[in-house]
């Protein structure tokens, strides 16, 4: 008896460690950001000094606006091309499927090396390089199997009787979209688009290969900051971007489970 | 009629995924075989030498090959070995504590990478916060070089492959039917025999599905080397991007590529035989 709970107790000990290694570099930018003396740790004091600096930067409010725009336009594009993918999967059964899933899932199981590389070389071809329509399309298909797993799920618990009784009584087809359809699969839908945002809003891998010169995404934009300067203000911008994530992950584990969303 | 429906409905992202990924792909193959010449103006061609330029290359294959595996092999490992404890604690929380948990282990997922790396750099640079408490504690007396080194590139690969592993290994873990280890307990077995014996075999599907995910992120990485790795970390997915976008040599990129997968599928492959060994070796001996 006496071993099982050394064993439990290590156990318990060890992955609270192991979470404070995961949670380390978080804290430590928020509280880089907030303390008056450039890093000086423990804090001395609080400021939002930083904060104020990184968000009246042009450079930054400008990338910001780069991956807000980067961020809808390949959330909206996804999640309508997911839903009528996840319809057709759900409501019909054809040959090829198992393909079909197989190629909508591809750009998770492709490392992002060599689908980015693969995106460059291809617009390079066509005449254009690295510019804003490989980047957009190059976001919109690395959301895409998540927008699809996702609304897939809440498709899957979809009773159709209620789409049939809306036809019944004389409703169209898009009416019954909007008023039977939608508002079922809502939370799905909501966490869809919540994740699909963030995830192109934080990309870094896909942007960094894709991006055009002078209209740089946030990330792209702290990074080459980062990389140059060594400040508070740079600090502020990724607590920035600490909170958002933050307020995002609370959404979509309330909505859906993050386990279910994030799985591979 | 109503299969003509659903190719209505997949017709939009059939369309988009075949048009910007599987022909891009099938390009990057075919781009391969080009030529550069003058160091920048790709020329069609039907030509090896991309490839002979980096297998014939022993140089290419230490310092960035063989590299890459052995850096993919080692952050690969440290994330097993910090994640499966980790694992099986959660599998024995429940309710609250368990969404908190997990919620903290997957949200570096959703968390960008520089943000994540700002924190290290923070952390690990020259004069950052390891270094002062170490040279504080008087363990050494001159600062390390942890970040814009190998040492900054290893700690983050763990760390992004970490959550990945609890995620697949959690999977396995739940599904072992806990009256099998409580049998082996009532039949006088320790803790540890029943989970050597028990848990740790049943485990294996999961480590392999983990192992499958983190191994091939590690091995094509190429923004963690790109922003914390110093010039002669040459990583294989470094040196893709940097013949692509610097060099502008996209015929070598390309077939830097098609090695890099061929590389990883032989490494999965084998993989693969060993885990299967494994189990049908604990299958034979637990008969």
């Amino acid at each position: 008896m006496m071993r099982t709970d050394v064993g439990g107790w290590a156990l318990r000990l060890f992955t609270y460690i192991s979470m404070a290694f995961l949670f380390f570099p978080v804290a430590i930018t928020l509280l880089v950001s907030i303390n008056p003396r450039e890093f000086v740790l423990p804090p001395t004091g609080f400021t939002l000094e930083w904060f104020r600096a990184a968000w009246a930067s042009d450079t930054f409010v400008r990338a910001m606006g780069v991956s807000l725009w980067l961020g809808l336009t390949a959330t909206i594009v996804a999640n309508a091309i997911a839903f009528l993918a996840v319809l057709a999967m759900i409501r019909y059964d054809f040959r090829g499927k198992t393909l079909i899933n197989l190629l909508i899932m591809s750009p998770l199981l492709i490392p992002t090396t060599i689908f980015s590389l693969a995106l460059y070389v291809f617009f390079a071809r066509l005449g254009f390089g690295a510019g804003i329509p490989a980047l957009v399309i190059g976001h919109t298909l690395h959301v895409l199997p998540f927008a699809v797993r996702i609304l897939m799920a809440s498709m899957q618990n979809f009773d159709m009787s209620l789409e049939e009784a809306a036809r019944n009584v004389g409703a169209g087809p898009v009416r019954t979209l909007f008023s039977i359809t939608l508002p079922v699969i809502r939370t799905g839908l909501l966490s869809s688009l919540v994740l699909c945002f963030v995830l192109s809003w934080n990309d870094f891998p896909i942007s960094v290969f894709l991006a055009p010169p002078g209209w740089t995404p946030l990330p792209v934009e702290l990074f080459s900051y980062i990389k140059y300067q060594y400040d508070a203000v740079g600090a502020a911008l990724a607590s920035s971007l600490i909170l958002i994530s933050a307020l995002a992950i609370i959404v979509i584990d309330r909505m859906s489970g993050l386990r279910q969303v994030v799985n591979h | 009629m109503r299969s003509k429906a659903a190719a209505v409905l997949l017709a939009p992202s059939f369309m988009l995924l075949l048009a910007f990924v599987i022909l891009p792909l099938l390009w990057v193959a075919r781009v391969s075989f080009n030529t550069t010449v003058d160091g920048a103006y790709m020329v069609s061609a039907l030509t090896l030498e991309n490839y002979t330029r980096f297998l014939g290359s022993p140089w290419y294959l230490v310092n960035t090959l063989w590299f890459s595996i052995r850096i993919a092999v080692l952050s690969t490992v440290i994330s097993v070995a910090l994640a499966y404890p980790m694992a099986l604690y959660i599998a024995r929380t429940s309710g609250a504590q368990k969404s908190i948990l997990m919620t903290m282990v997957l949200s570096p997922l959703l968390i960008g990478l520089v943000t994540l790396v700002y924190g290290w750099i923070v952390i690990f640079r020259g004069g950052g916060l390891l270094n002062s408490l170490m040279i504080a504690l008087r363990v050494y007396d001159e600062p390390v070089r942890y970040m814009w080194d190998l040492k900054g590139v290893v700690i983050l690969l763990v760390y992004i492959g970490m959550p990945y592993i609890v995620l697949s290994l959690l999977d396995s873990i739940e599904r072992i039917n806990p009256s099998l280890v409580e049998a082996a307990r009532n039949v006088g077995a320790s803790p540890w025999t029943a989970f050597w014996k028990i848990t740790f075999p049943l485990t294996m599907p999961g480590l392999h599905a983990g192992l499958i995910i983190v191994f091939s992120l590690n091995f094509a990485a190429f923004a963690v080397p790109l922003m914390v790795g110093a010039n002669d970390t040459q990583m294989i997915g470094l040196v893709i991007y940097r013949e692509a976008l610097l060099n502008n040599d996209l015929p070598f990129a390309s077939s830097l590529s098609v090695i890099m997968v061929a590389a990883n599928a032989l490494i999965l492959t084998g993989m693969g035989f060993v885990f299967g060994r494994l189990i049908l070796n604990r299958l034979e001996a637990t008969r």
